[in-house]
């Protein structure tokens, strides 16, 4: 049964109500999940379909990063390869994640047009699939990272591993919500995608994804690296691969209040237009 | 107990002259002026009021743009009412274009699976119906192939097989009864006239007269937007064809 209203016929709910909204919304979206995840494994099956490495292509972008990288930075801030490749692999793959969900996101609802004009379902799903896609891919970057790690320092710290949990946790949160806030942003304004990867370019720069982050507290810029949740992002990621330790307890204490925030502006933005993006589209 | 309520249900179509800028040209171009990017206001549907109980069939006619595509895609809860109520309770299938949609790089049996799961069939209920909608849309071994290759005519074969698999409550039609070739038409003419006997409402909106006066009960009559007569089948053809001086086809059952 569905009974539908204009929001503005809607009295302010108590807090039960909207409890049970909030409840009834991820309910939805679980009836569906056979239709979102079969979208997610076509999509992973006909993007690489007929190549030769299949899934596998979307490694060798960061593995060449890499390899160019080492030969340039981990001479010039005199770093050993053993330690400089498994810095810059695991700050690149997070950043090819972060890259996906914001192009994927952007285009997520434009992806899933015919399917919004036909069946009524949580708009949320749209995002959810892009959002997946992009971290299969980065899941699997992530085993080649713990694979060079093996292979530069003859160990994996495996006792510390269980701390990318929770960090995989923040990322998944952080992913779909972005996602789909860039998703709305796009179908209001096209050239989205395009602005957001000047934006990512420069953040690119002032996120420690290739240098370390310490290396700007000597210079005076230490705020750049304090303020930016990418940077607490990768502190979280590398911590338990690179360093077999937990993050800082103030990096989790960031992420979880950022992801506080970007599922309030999820929110905001699907109560305001889960009805009504069909018409924007 | 399926039912449909309208009531004064309205949906309007809010838009602007340039839709779909970008943010560059809404600062520069300052699209953000009403003055310079004016809001247009398109009324597709008008105080619609009807109410459909169990066993009954609704055939919607009116000229091109009159709001039929619109009230249907109402039904099926694609569009929300922009004014007034509308109460659907029942599984909704919707039958709108059948070519859209098609993940275009995936083989038609991916399609079928992934069509279906929107449609609400789970891996469960979709194993035994897998091979009827294969017969049913007689594609054989194309199947295999990606859909990129399909023919117009094989992907509408293809959609109308996946979309008539489900049992629905409540059926609402978009102009289907002409797809694909003439042998399919028929078959699919056929199993149209089953669907429509097994739902406890249908909805279907049609030029064809004709067929339309065969299948339902009521039929519903839009122009701009609005509702210019509701009534018995027989009734509301006869004065739609005299008000357009069109000549009256005859019923099947006659």
């Amino acid at each position: 049964m569905s009974v539908r209203a204009l929001p503005s016929e809607v009295p302010a709910r108590p807090v039960p109500a909207a409890v049970q909204a909030v409840a009834d919304y991820f309910y939805q979206i679980w009836r569906r999940r056979y239709f979102w995840w079969s979208l997610v494994k076509i999509d992973l099956r006909t993007r690489y379909r007929g190549t030769y490495l299949g899934l596998g292509w979307s490694l060798l972008n960061p593995i060449l990063m890499t390899m160019v990288m080492c030969l340039v930075f981990a001479k010039l801030f005199h770093q050993p390869l053993a330690t400089y490749a498994p810095f810059v692999l695991s700050g690149l793959a997070f950043w090819n994640y972060l890259t996906g969900i914001v192009m994927d996101g952007c285009h997520s609802f434009r992806r899933g047009e015919a399917y919004i004009r036909q069946h009524p379902a949580p708009l949320a799903i749209y995002p959810l699939k892009a959002s997946l896609v992009v971290g299969i891919h980065f899941l699997m970057a992530l085993v080649v990272l713990l694979g060079t790690v093996w292979l530069a320092r003859g160990t994996v710290p495996w006792h510390a591993l269980w701390l990318l949990i929770p960090a995989l946790g923040l990322f998944a949160v952080l992913g779909w919500t972005t996602a789909l806030v860039m998703g709305v942003v796009n179908v209001w304004f096209e050239d989205t995608a395009q602005l957001s990867q000047v934006v990512l370019r420069a953040l690119f720069y002032v996120t420690p994804v290739f240098y370390d982050g310490e290396m700007l507290h000597k210079h005076g810029l230490g705020w750049v690296v304090d303020w930016n949740p990418l940077a607490a992002c990768l502190d979280v990621l590398r911590a338990p691969v690179l360093h077999g330790q937990p993050a800082p307890l103030s990096a989790y204490g960031f992420l979880a209040a950022v992801a506080l925030a970007m599922i309030a502006l999820a929110a905001l933005l699907l109560w305001k237009v889960e009805r009504k993006l069909i018409f924007y589209l | 107990m399926a039912l449909i309520q309208l009531e004064k249900a309205s949906v309007e179509f809010s838009t602007r002259r340039f839709k779909n800028v970008g943010l560059k040209d809404y600062l520069l171009k300052g699209l953000f002026r009403s003055r310079v990017n004016p809001r247009i206001v398109v009324r597709a549907l008008q105080d619609i009021t009807l109410t459909l109980r169990d066993g009954e069939c609704l055939g919607v006619i009116g000229h091109n743009g009159a709001g039929k595509s619109t009230l249907l895609k109402l039904i099926a809860g694609v569009y929300p009412p922009t004014q007034g109520r509308c109460i659907i309770r029942g599984k909704v299938a919707a039958l709108f274009d059948l070519t859209l949609g098609f993940e275009r790089d995936a083989s038609g049996w991916e399609n079928i699976r992934y069509r279906a799961y929107l449609l609400g069939e789970t891996p469960r209920t979709l194993q035994g119906k897998l091979e009827t909608i294969a017969e049913f849309s007689e594609l054989g071994e194309y199947l295999e192939m990606p859909v990129r290759y399909y023919s117009s005519g094989m992907i509408v074969r293809l959609g109308f097989s996946i979309a008539t698999a489900i049992e629905p409550e409540i059926l609402v039609v978009d102009e289907i009864l002409a797809a694909g070739d003439a042998s399919f038409r028929e078959k699919a003419r056929r199993r149209m006239q089953e669907m429509i006997q097994q739902a406890r409402i249908a909805v279907l909106a049609s030029h064809d007269l004709k067929s339309l006066e065969g299948f339902c009960s009521r039929i519903l009559w839009l122009e701009k937007g609005r509702m210019q007569m509701l009534g018995p089948a027989s009734e509301v053809i006869d004065a739609y064809c005299q008000h357009y001086g069109t000549p009256r086809p005859r019923s099947q059952a006659a």
